[in-house]
């Protein structure tokens, strides 16, 4: 083949061009520490590092989610377990006052501690997160457990046998603190034959005993109760006054994204673990009813109450259980999403960083190439047959 | 004749014609840069011999013409892969611009975006009640729309640019024509005597070659001369010493139509699609075919985002109700079917809808609407006014071709929950984002006024609806991974597919260009080869004239020296 003075030019031209090229994309690949600088460089791995980048920063979200799922599980594990202890407390409280070697006055000290512990346990119910109430459901703006309007109870009734009395307590109180009234009948009978006394200290100090009446007989306060049937001397029955607890949050489970299509329920529902909902797990109940009994001074009662608290501790228990279970998946969770984001990063880092020895290696493999190539360009355009005419 | 006097004419002839040599040989060198330029060489003969009784005697050399070095068939094929090579390059180069505007490999990338979005819905799932959640995904929301409708308008500008190279390119066709049929009349008189017009006849080829990189042409040599230039389809674009212009206009589907200017005003619209080489078809094809294609495929994505994202919010409730709302989509006709009025009215299904009243913030009445796609807003407006339960509380009205819903009492609020009829998506009612495609793609301009509407959480079938509730929120943040897009795709998915074909197509007119790069170079190389002008070639045959000139000038002084001799002897 004929050579000529253009095919020998362009030749160069052409290969030092490319040349040039391949040394601007190793630089620029690795100075900017990415192997690929536009998506045509390679669709197919670019396309690929998109969906993994994509996995990434939902597996950073995850673990964002989570970090919100056990600050709420925590927290609502760390006020269900002081409730619990204030409740294993009462037990031991009740347990001590449910034998008959306390007297009224020590039982009525018991109750001032039993109205603290439920001021307390409505406290620890009405927990914030970060300004939420974490007990309250999806009602999360307002605390869930308040005090309701003064409540006249019904009697508890402590009959003597052949007595056929009934007591029906009514009328509005009008007093500022809890308390229980002890009516003790006198001498036996029926409507205006019989007689009663009522104590306010659990039979320490009693009134002076008046007819049992037709009607409404005023306790005080405003407290009423109305007496039927015929009584027999010893009979007995105590009215407790006070404000129940009342629940005021929703039902709902608060959930919360850990993962793809999976999610956990990060709260607990204040009437299902503490009550306020007049049910049969209601600690505030079973402390209150526990209250009006020490006040009554009455220790069959407070072994009633004592039953009741452990039925409760056993729920509450089963639920501690339950939240340290989440909290374990939780920590299973972050481990995992922690390899997952290390085995994404290793993978991302493959496919679309530059590996730095292979490009520098590269690099100077080519600058060789420049350079001979720049050599024996230059040698090739010095020759001429006119040097030799 | 033979004798001195033929020695002497034997000299003449040879000077004459290794001088014509040497000149030859100059005009080569100079223009061994020359692009185009075909090597010439003097084409000598042995001349007439004269008859003698000794037989027939040489007379010297004779000049039969200058030739040039052409091979019409390396340089066809040359001319057209150059045709290909150009229309390569012009696509890739505009394939490559294309893929700038979806540059995944750097920072702050759509995919990127649609992450943090997708993060933000997660981020108020985790704190439904958080001001500054609902803040930051306003805010991401609104960079993922700019990112959209930058994108969208990127693609236009581009189309814009490519229509702005079209008119220059056909005009340099029309003067590419010209000249060929300017220099073919120029040939034709020149060469009526018989000779070579070397030089005009490169300078044509030039022309030809020249034309070939911006259409795909086809050439023909009748073989007087003269030569036809031919689009694909036969339109004549330079017919002998005519040539014919070529137009454009714009279709009523906006696409390019070129026109050949006939003779006698006669007009012709040519098939684009009949051209496959050359920088204009690339031009043409990338504006009205690859562009769209990738316009489309964003505006489907916007789409399908915003359809799923404004199905699932239409579900939810903010932490306040609305005491008024208007839809943010217009009817073309309140009294036609919302299924073909509304732009998005094609996802209406037939179902129900609830709307749940609040007074002074405590739930009052729930109840549902019947939706059929069949109604038109007149109608629904009509339903909502005239509904015995909700028509107490709540007046419907078409305003600015939008629903409007109004509560009667400044007490009243009001909510959606439970549209399985999707009629609030198509209405744009209690939506997140606004618009239809990429380009009108915008965030409600209700929720970025007052965030508390933000949906996270959902009206309970008792009307009751809490601050805490995130599920609203949850449902949205999962359309992440739910195949919500065109062909069973999540959007990421989706805008990835996307970027991964324009990737492809950018790589393969990439690779198609070198592979045409390195066709051209072999088929130049063959051209040089024949045609070239090889400077060492030149300075041997500069000293093989000069010395053959050098020989005949000695011939006349040797026929000198022999007359010399003759005349001496009669002194």
């Amino acid at each position: 083949m004929r050579v000529t003075m253009s095919t020998i030019y362009t030749s160069i031209q052409n290969n030092l061009q490319r040349l040039a090229e391949d040394l601007q994309r190793i630089n620029a690949s690795m100075a900017s520490g990415k192997k690929y600088q536009t998506i045509s460089d390679s669709p197919v791995d670019v396309g690929a590092i998109l969906g993994l980048t994509q996995d990434e920063s939902q597996m950073v979200q995850y673990d964002r989610n989570l970090d919100t799922a056990k600050s709420w599980l925590s927290t609502t594990l760390s006020a269900l377990q002081n409730i619990t202890d204030m409740v294993r407390t009462s037990m031991a409280l009740a347990n001590q006052m449910a034998t008959g070697t306390y007297n009224a006055s020590q039982r009525q000290a018991a109750a001032q501690q039993i109205q603290g512990y439920i001021e307390e346990v409505m406290q620890v119910g009405n927990t914030e997160l970060k300004g939420q109430h974490i007990l309250a459901g999806y009602s999360t703006d307002s605390p869930p457990f308040v005090e309701g309007a003064w409540q006249v109870q019904s009697p508890v009734m402590h009959l003597q046998s052949g007595s056929t009395g009934t007591a029906v307590s009514g009328g509005t109180y009008t007093g500022s603190a809890s308390r229980t009234y002890v009516v003790e009948v006198v001498s036996g009978g029926g409507i205006g034959v019989g007689t009663y006394r009522v104590s306010v200290d659990g039979g320490q100090t009693w009134t002076s005993p008046a007819v049992i009446p037709a009607g409404p007989a005023a306790l005080g306060d405003g407290v009423e109760v109305t007496m039927g049937g015929t009584w027999v001397a010893g009979d007995h029955f105590s009215i407790s006054v006070y404000r129940p607890i009342q629940y005021q949050g929703d039902t709902h489970d608060l959930e919360i994204a850990i993962g793809t299509q999976s999610r956990m329920v990060v709260n607990e529902v204040g009437s299902a673990a503490i009550g306020g909902d007049l049910g049969s797990n209601d600690l505030f109940q079973i402390l209150a009813q526990l209250r009006g009994s020490l006040e009554a001074n009455d220790p069959a009662e407070v072994g009633a109450s004592l039953e009741s608290l452990r039925s409760y501790e056993s729920h509450i228990t089963s639920i501690l259980a339950g939240l340290g279970a989440s909290l374990d998946r939780v920590a299973m969770k972050e481990n995992i999403s922690g390899y997952l984001k290390d085995e994404l990063t290793r993978q991302i880092s493959d496919r679309g960083d530059t590996d730095l020895v292979a490009a520098a290696n590269l690099l100077s493999a080519k600058e060789t190439a420049y350079q001979a190539a720049l050599l024996s360009s230059s040698k090739v355009m010095g020759m001429s047959l006119m040097d030799y005419l | 004749m033979s004798g001195i006097s033929n020695i002497l004419q034997i000299a003449t002839t040879a000077l004459l014609a290794e001088q014509l040599g040497v000149e030859v040989t100059g005009h080569n060198i100079a223009n061994v840069n020359t692009e185009g330029y075909s090597r010439q060489r003097v084409n000598l003969v042995t001349a007439r011999p004269v008859p003698t009784s000794y037989g027939p005697v040489g007379t010297g050399v004779d000049v039969l013409g200058i030739e040039r070095a052409f091979d019409p068939f390396v340089t066809a094929r040359l001319n057209d892969k150059k045709s290909v090579l150009s229309y390569y390059q012009t696509r890739s180069d505009v394939l490559e611009q294309v893929a700038t505007v979806f540059n995944e490999t750097q920072d702050g990338g759509l995919n990127e975006l649609f992450s943090q979005f997708f993060a933000a819905w997660n981020d108020l799932a985790d704190n439904p009640t958080g001001s500054g959640e609902r803040q930051a995904l306003l805010y991401q929301s609104l960079t993922l729309c700019d990112a959209f409708n930058s994108r969208a308008n990127q693609l236009v500008q581009e189309r814009a640019n490519l229509l702005q190279q079209i008119g220059p390119t056909i005009e340099e066709i029309n003067s590419y024509t010209s000249h060929i049929a300017q220099l073919t009349r120029e040939i034709v008189e020149s060469e009526s005597e018989g000779r070579h017009a070397n030089d005009l006849r490169d300078q044509r080829q030039l022309e030809v070659a020249r034309l070939s990189e911006l259409i795909d042409v086809q050439t023909y040599t009748p073989g007087d001369g003269t030569l036809s230039v031919a689009l694909p389809n036969g339109l004549p674009l330079a017919q002998g010493v005519l040539s014919f212009d070529l137009s454009y206009q714009i279709s009523a589907s906006d696409t390019i139509e070129l026109i050949w200017q006939g003779p006698g005003g006669t007009t012709e619209i040519i098939d684009t699609s009949i051209l496959s080489g050359g920088e204009l078809t690339a031009l043409i094809q990338t504006r009205d075919e690859v562009i769209p294609r990738y316009q489309q495929e964003l505006d489907q994505l916007a789409q399908d985002l915003i359809i799923a994202v404004n199905d699932q919010h239409s579900q939810g409730v903010g932490l306040e109700l609305f005491s008024q709302t208007k839809g943010t989509y217009q009817v073309s006709d309140p009294a036609v079917a919302m299924s073909t009025s509304l732009p998005l009215g094609g996802q209406i299904v037939v179902g129900t809808l609830q709307i749940a009243v609040d007074r002074d913030g405590a739930p009052l009445v729930m109840d549902t609407i019947a939706i059929d796609p069949s109604l038109s807003l007149n109608d629904l407006v009509t339903s909502i006014n005239t509904h015995p339960v909700l028509g107490t509380y709540l007046t419907a009205s078409v305003e600015d071709n939008s629903l409007k819903i109004v509560a009667n009492l400044a007490s009243d609020t009001f909510g959606f929950a439970g549209d399985d009829s999707h009629v609030l998506t198509a209405l744009g009612v209690n939506t997140y984002f606004t618009g239809d495609n990429a380009y009108t793609l915008g965030v409600n301009a209700w929720v970025l006024n007052d965030p508390d509407l933000v949906a996270a959480g959902q009206i309970d079938a008792t009307g009751a609806h809490a601050v805490g509730d995130n599920r609203n929120a949850l449902a949205l943040a999962d359309l992440e991974d739910t195949p919500v897009a065109t062909g069973g795709l999540t959007l990421g998915e989706s805008y990835q597919s996307l970027v991964m074909s324009l990737g492809l197509e950018a790589q393969e007119a990439g690779n198609q260009e070198s592979f045409y790069q390195g066709l051209v170079v072999q088929l130049s190389q063959m051209r040089d080869a024949v045609s070239g002008v090889s400077l060492d070639e030149e300075l041997t045959n500069l000293v093989k004239y000069q010395r053959a000139y050098q020989a005949a000038a000695r011939l006349v002084s040797v026929a000198d020296e022999l007359y010399q001799t003759l005349l001496s002897i009669k002194k």
